[in-house]
């Protein structure tokens, strides 16, 4: 449901980056998304579809990398990957965790017509 | 040709969200993100909480809503100041629109500000506006498997307030597995059983809210010299 507010984001660095580039054509996006930030790819490809249009990247495939979800018990200092549902260890049992990656939203490379 | 970028996308916002902290931290105030489905009872809340916390720490309220004055209206008359956002199509409010409220504020004069976020459990979890604590509301009439369903809203929540809860003995609600979904979640966070129609609850609420402005401004504002 934020997906929208997402793209809309994501455009803002893709013209600033072109921009700066002198990119007229954007052809791929590469975004690196944490599994924990519940985005749902179909709507994200809609919502980077409508955000997009009319910009340089109307039209640019968009390529999603899934990061998984990592923690590390601050207890035990076991390293997980916690479900959906359960952020305890499942070595100690204790809940005092971090998180070490799973929670990114991050634009990774443009490619552009040359 | 590829260029690298490999930058977060949100860095901006929690950016503007920083600063939004240090400003509010600047006016010795109490910042807290209200968040929770449509119709959990978050601006029934508010009503109660702040003439509650008012002779001593008056409140400011921003509140976001895609359409409508209504819940500012309501709170119009206990709050010393408010403000309403409406966000269009947008189901969250982002950290630069609370930026733009702010010149608009008197916030030395409150000790609290209540920013009640649009209704939905989904987004408001995942930007940050600068407050200091996220206030989670979920309702006995939304059932009991929410927070399995909604789980980074409730890992994210500082409080869990378990609102309507005269509603209990009329349904179907199995309490014990809202606890134990929390748990799986967020093992340190607090959970209140909270009713404004009764009561019960709102003590509690109160003196958690005034315990952690104590140590979230208490401190610093022996430190403001501005």
């Amino acid at each position: 449901m934020h997906e929208m507010s997402l793209a809309v984001a994501l455009m803002d660095e893709i013209t600033a980056i072109a921009a700066q580039h002198q990119v007229e054509k954007v052809q791929e996006v590469e975004l690196h998304i944490g599994v924990l930030k519940q985005v749902i790819p179909e709507v994200m490809q809609e919502a980077f579809r409508a955000a997009s249009a009319g910009t340089q990247a109307d039209g640019a495939h968009l390529k999603m990398v899934a990061i998984e979800a990592q923690a590390a018990c601050r207890t035990c200092r076991n390293i997980f990957s916690p479900a959906s549902d359960n952020f305890l260890c499942p070595a100690c049992g204790q809940g005092l965790i971090d998180i070490l990656q799973g929670e990114e939203f991050i634009l990774q490379s443009l490619t552009c017509a040359t | 040709m590829k260029i690298n970028v490999v930058k977060n996308v949100l860095a901006a916002n929690d950016l503007v969200a920083t600063e939004n902290r240090q400003v509010f931290s600047k006016a010795g105030i109490l910042a807290v993100n209200i968040i929770s489905s449509p119709g959990s009872g978050k601006t029934t809340l508010l009503e109660k909480t702040i003439p509650a916390l008012a002779p001593e720490h008056p409140s400011i309220v921003v509140v976001g809503d895609l359409q409508t004055t209504r819940d500012a209206e309501r709170v119009a008359d206990k709050a010393i100041q408010v403000t309403q956002i409406n966000t269009g199509m947008s189901c969250h409010l982002y950290a630069n629109q609370i930026a733009e409220s702010l010149p608009k504020l008197d916030l030395k004069k409150a000790g609290y500000l209540f920013i009640e976020n649009v209704g939905n459990l989904v987004c408001p979890g995942e930007f940050d506006l600068g407050e200091n604590i996220k206030v989670v509301l979920l309702s006995i009439p939304e059932g009991d498997d929410k927070v399995a369903k909604y789980p980074t809203v409730f890992r994210v929540a500082d409080i869990v307030l378990l609102t309507k809860f005269d509603l209990l003995s009329s349904s179907h609600y199995n309490l014990q597995r809202v606890y134990e979904d929390l748990k799986k979640l967020n093992p340190s966070v607090k959970v209140v059983e909270l009713s404004t129609i009764t009561g019960q609850g709102m003590e509690e609420w109160l003196e958690w809210l005034k315990t952690q402005r104590q140590q979230s401004v208490g401190a610093q504002a022996r430190f403001v010299t501005e």
